[in-house]
């Protein structure tokens, strides 16, 4: 699908989105205040009550709301804190070379492009239910959108992309959504984790409650790593938050100012 | 006024509080957590901008020159979230600032605290003082 079709869709289906997102358990902004708490960066915030994962009318999980947090660890995803347990990072050695010779200004993020999936950032995402089409908003980093096409099928030969093909099915309570069609050029965290056209990720997210979401991905890449890769985050709905505009190319001051090797942001 | 650069022992607290932050680079390859600032001047201009905001300050040394330093906070998006106006600081306010410098040297700095004349401190984050 190409970006004009693809910006129809998001247009066409923009009146059914609104619909859904009046089907919400959680009490819209402004509305009687509850328990606050620190989420992510973000101090006193409202917090989800208790309760179990919504449905839609036709009995479907419902994962719409504004989220934070699930992504991999964007400082380095072999951490064994954002791995499944057992889970274990092995690259190829050309994989190995490449992180070893990053420089912290090639990241695309920090050149206000996007992070691809599973990197994580600290900024909330939405995701947005119709029966044909998901749709991923990130606030940033970069301010963009996956669409995720809803029992639908891979092209043979896609052209490759930054977020890829992605196509989803339920599995239970369990969205699963099969990504392939990736271009090479984001990284999979600060520290410069490669990947290759041949990158295929399949996502489960699973709404355990009504606040919080599991979200594991496999990452399957032969070209750059020796075996595929889970990694397991939770993310926290934030009921007391709409997406805010957030244009990185606005003022990217940093990039001249970046120096040194590719690293975490706390790594000297 | 206060008039004082002090590029002093390393405040790696100071970083790893900011780090999180940074949000679309790594703040370690940007500024030195060994090189403190602690400034004090006049707000020249506020860029209540993405991916950062910025404000800039006329800082006077002991001899009357005057250096315009460039200081990075948060995004708005984050500042927003936490407590922060547009307008919590703005041209011609009295600002101390405290923070970490650029690696490069510049008069480029992340600031980790503002304080006002009045006390009340606004920081890289958030609105909320720092020291509660």
């Amino acid at each position: 699908m190409n970006k004009r079709v693809a910006t129809g869709v998001v247009s066409g289906t923009l009146l059914a989105v609104v619909s859904l997102l009046g089907q919400q358990a959680v009490p819209p902004p402004g509305s009687a205040p509850g328990k606050t708490g620190t989420i992510g960066l973000y101090r006193n915030q409202p917090l989800a009550p208790p309760g179990p994962a919504p449905k839609l009318a036709d009995g479907t999980p419902d994962l719409s709301g504004v989220w934070l947090g699930g992504g991999g660890n964007d400082a380095d995803i072999s951490n064994p804190r954002g791995l499944k347990p057992g889970e274990q990072v092995v690259m190829l050695p050309w994989a190995e070379d490449m992180v070893k010779n990053r420089l912290s200004k090639q990241d695309p993020e920090a050149n206000c492009l996007p992070t691809g999936i599973p990197r994580g950032s600290p900024y909330p995402w939405r995701i947005l239910q119709t029966p044909t089409h998901y749709f991923i908003l990130f606030e940033g980093n970069i301010h963009s959108f996956r669409q995720i096409f809803m029992n639908g099928k891979h092209p043979d030969d896609p052209d490759p992309t930054w977020y890829g093909h992605s196509v989803g099915h339920w599995e239970g309570n369990t969205l699963v959504v099969d990504t392939v069609g990736f271009n090479d050029k984001f990284w999979f965290d600060y520290k410069g984790h490669p990947h290759t056209e041949k990158l295929h990720t399949i996502e489960r997210y699973t709404r355990t409650d009504l606040g919080h979401m599991t979200i594991e991905v496999t990452i399957d890449d032969p070209g750059a790593y020796v075996k595929p890769f889970t990694t397991a985050g939770k993310a926290t709905l934030m009921p007391g938050a709409e997406l805010l505009e957030y244009i990185c190319q606005e003022n990217n001051q940093d990039l001249q100012k970046l120096q040194g090797p590719a690293r975490g942001p706390g790594e000297q | 006024m206060r008039s004082v650069l002090s590029v002093a022992i390393a405040c790696v607290a100071c970083l790893a509080s900011l780090s999180p932050a940074l949000a679309h680079h790594s703040g370690a390859a940007e500024f030195d957590s060994h090189q403190k600032i602690d400034l004090t001047g006049v707000v020249t201009k506020v860029e209540w901008t993405n991916p950062h905001a910025h404000f800039y300050i006329d800082v006077k040394d002991s001899s009357g020159s005057v250096a315009n330093w460039n200081l990075e906070l948060a995004s708005p998006n984050v500042l927003i979230r936490n407590g922060w106006k547009r307008n919590s600081i703005q041209p011609g306010d009295m600002v101390t600032v405290t923070g970490i410098r650029a690696k490069d040297s510049s008069n480029y700095g992340s600031a980790a605290v503002i304080t006002f004349p009045d006390g009340h401190k606004l920081n890289f984050l958030s609105a909320d003082d720092p020291a509660k």
